[in-house]
């Protein structure tokens, strides 16, 4: 059986990490990206660092077959590990300075530069405090390995 | 009947905003307002600070134009310090300045005000927005994304940030530029000049279609200050500052950051937390002036670079003598945008931009200091007071934007006085009103330090006060 293209090491991945270090467990996202850069699970792998998603990782993401957004969940309860199949979205939003989500960023992608990934991932924890602080809460810290494990497996799993 | 509207949230602005315009026993719109609801209150809270911290905490005003205020403050600081910093130094501040410019003018152009200018101001709302633009002219659209991206790449490769960059200090800046970063930089020029030439292409096709609004959108006598060269040239960085009235006759000229105050004061009105600054001599509100691209292009004589002076002596041919009518702002910001990539490429190209003398050091020599650069939206001042140990007993900031103040107010009312003409408000016609606000690009986050998105409503209220209709936006 082939090596689907998300798994395969001439696919190139884009690892696009989010959030705020100063507010707390917003700030767990970039740490998971920072973590990810250190020791990349695969070669052909460009992480992002960035407080908010913006329009213009609309072509960094075109250029990439395989696509992880990592974020902090204000959903889910704190420190749970989430992944999920991002799929494009199928309107856009009408203001977008200061808000965009993975699925609209895909749309974009594709409506601007023709191209987007194969295949979409968003692997979230569950935060706790968005309280101004460079500390993540307990649980959130606790779920860093579960969170990089996740990145590795969306990469590495046929 | 007489009546109120008031706009409430304006949208593709940067802070938080309601226009309230008033009507007649006529039924016209014979008062309008431009109201900043919120406060921050960065000069107080910085008194107590160490002066050298004052950088990095007054760029968190902003997210879209941090490096203007980390310019200008470090220069107030470099004042209280009475110490020159080292010319590259000055040249890597004066390229990043330009960077910040150029990807907050795309935003601006591209995601801000393409809308309206590429699919009309009565389009459908829910296509005017950036995606409706890359769906049509998806040219322009990788256009705007690019220079956007060139900008903030810039600062990144710079500032190790695209928000809230580091690297500027009180003294210079805190490390020499990496040859690998000023290649990087240089070889992702010419994709930038391909882009900017394209939208000013773009630009000038379809700005006939919009005479009507040239005519109303804050088109009236007034003055303009900004900054300019020694030679009267366009400059951001390093210049003095010029005021000159509706005929281009020069009201002030070299005016430097300590005597800024003497000349220039600041109003205040109940209905908002915007100051109104105004030049002193003529009093307020007659003193009101305008400031950001415009004004620039206005009081330059030349832009200094080849592409830009062939562009801005076009530009010039708009009217004879400064041009007046604030959709031009528009135009301006693209020609701002070019002079940025023109001169970012010059200072890139001397030998001398990767000296490793960037900083120069030294302790509190005065107890005062003032500084200011050009911000993309306009001259922004700092001015500081510290005890003999350097800590902060007062800051004054006067912000771009709220030097446009009072011209964004009258512009509202020329809008409004045109287009609003019914007791029922037509997304149409508020567009316009709104639009009138975004020619200015302005940051009410910087202008007020306030927190918040930009939410904005229109109230159409009567004489008396009371509320006849409303439209809100979220």
């Amino acid at each position: 059986m082939a090596t689907p293209a998300h798994a395969s090491e001439a696919g190139r991945v884009l690892i696009l990490a989010c959030g705020n270090s100063l507010r707390s467990d917003d700030g767990i996202g970039l740490k998971i990206g920072c973590a990810v850069e250190d020791q990349p699970p695969r070669s052909n792998l460009k992480v992002i660092l960035s407080q908010q998603l913006l329009p213009e990782h609309a072509f960094d993401i075109s250029e990439s077959d395989v696509v992880v957004f990592v974020d902090c969940s204000a959903v889910t309860a704190a420190g749970v590990v989430t992944t999920m199949t991002i799929h494009p979205a199928e309107k856009l939003p009408t203001i977008l300075t200061h808000h965009l989500d993975p699925a609209s960023l895909m749309k974009m992608a594709k409506e601007l530069y023709g191209h987007m990934p194969t295949h979409a991932f968003a692997v979230t924890v569950g935060a706790g405090s968005f309280d101004l602080s460079e500390k993540l809460t307990p649980p959130v810290e606790a779920a860093i390995p579960a969170a990089i494990e996740a990145v590795r497996k969306v990469l590495l799993t046929p | 009947m007489p009546q109120t509207i008031t706009i409430d949230p304006v949208t593709r602005l940067e802070g938080h905003g309601r226009i309230t315009l008033k009507t007649n026993e006529q039924g016209e719109v014979s008062e309008a307002y431009f109201t900043v609801t919120q406060v921050r209150g960065f000069e107080k809270f910085c008194e107590g600070r160490p002066f050298y911290e004052m950088p990095s905490m007054m760029a968190r005003i902003c997210g879209i134009c941090p490096v203007s205020h980390l310019i200008a403050s470090a220069k107030a600081c470099e004042a209280i310090m009475a110490v020159q910093i080292p010319p590259t130094a000055a040249k890597l501040r004066r390229a990043l300045n330009l960077a910040q410019s150029i990807q907050s003018h795309a935003l601006s152009f591209f995601y801000l005000a393409s809308p309206d200018l590429l699919l009309g101001m009565d389009a459908d709302p829910a296509d005017r927005n950036i995606f409706g633009v890359a769906k049509a002219f998806p040219e322009l659209g990788r256009a705007g994304v690019g220079l956007r991206r060139f900008g903030q790449h810039m600062i990144e490769l710079l500032g190790r940030k695209r928000i809230h960059p580091g690297w500027i200090v009180p003294g210079g800046v805190n490390e020499p530029l990496d040859p690998v970063k000023r290649e990087e930089i240089l070889a992702m020029l010419p994709e930038a000049y391909a882009n900017i030439k394209m939208a000013l292409t773009a630009y000038k096709s379809i700005a006939g279609k919009f005479k009507d609004e040239i005519d109303s959108f804050a088109n009236f006598p007034g003055a303009f200050l900004g900054m300019v060269a020694e030679d009267g040239g366009l400059e951001f960085t390093d210049g003095k500052l010029r005021l000159i009235d509706a005929n281009g006759n020069i009201l002030l000229d070299k005016l430097d950051a300590e005597h800024f105050d003497d000349v220039i004061g600041e109003a205040v009105e109940p209905f908002s937390y915007m100051k109104f600054p105004y030049y002193k001599p003529l009093g307020y509100p007659d003193g009101a002036y305008r400031v950001g691209p415009l004004a620039r292009l206005n009081i330059a004589t030349h832009a200094g670079t080849p592409l830009a002076d062939i562009e801005l002596k076009e530009f010039k041919q708009l009217a004879n003598g400064p041009v007046l009518g604030s959709f031009y702002y528009h135009h301006a910001r693209l020609i701002d945008i070019l002079y940025g990539l023109e001169t970012i490429e010059q200072l890139l190209g001397d030998p001398s931009i990767l000296d490793t003398h960037v900083r120069a050091t030294a302790g509190v020599n005065r107890l005062e200091g003032a500084g200011f650069a050009e911000a993309p939206r306009g001259t922004l001042m700092h001015h500081y007071k510290v005890t003999e140990e350097g800590k902060m007993t007062w800051a004054n900031l006067v912000i771009a934007t709220g030097q446009n103040n009072n011209a964004m107010n009258r512009g509202v009312l020329q809008v409004a006085q045109r287009y609003v003409k019914a007791d029922k408000l037509q997304d149409g016609m508020l567009n316009r009103v709104e639009a009138v606000i975004r020619t200015f690009d302005p940051c009410l986050s910087c202008s007020t330090h306030a927190f918040g998105q930009m939410p904005l409503s229109i109230e159409l209220q009567s004489p008396d006060g009371k509320l006849l209709d409303s439209v809100h936006r979220r």
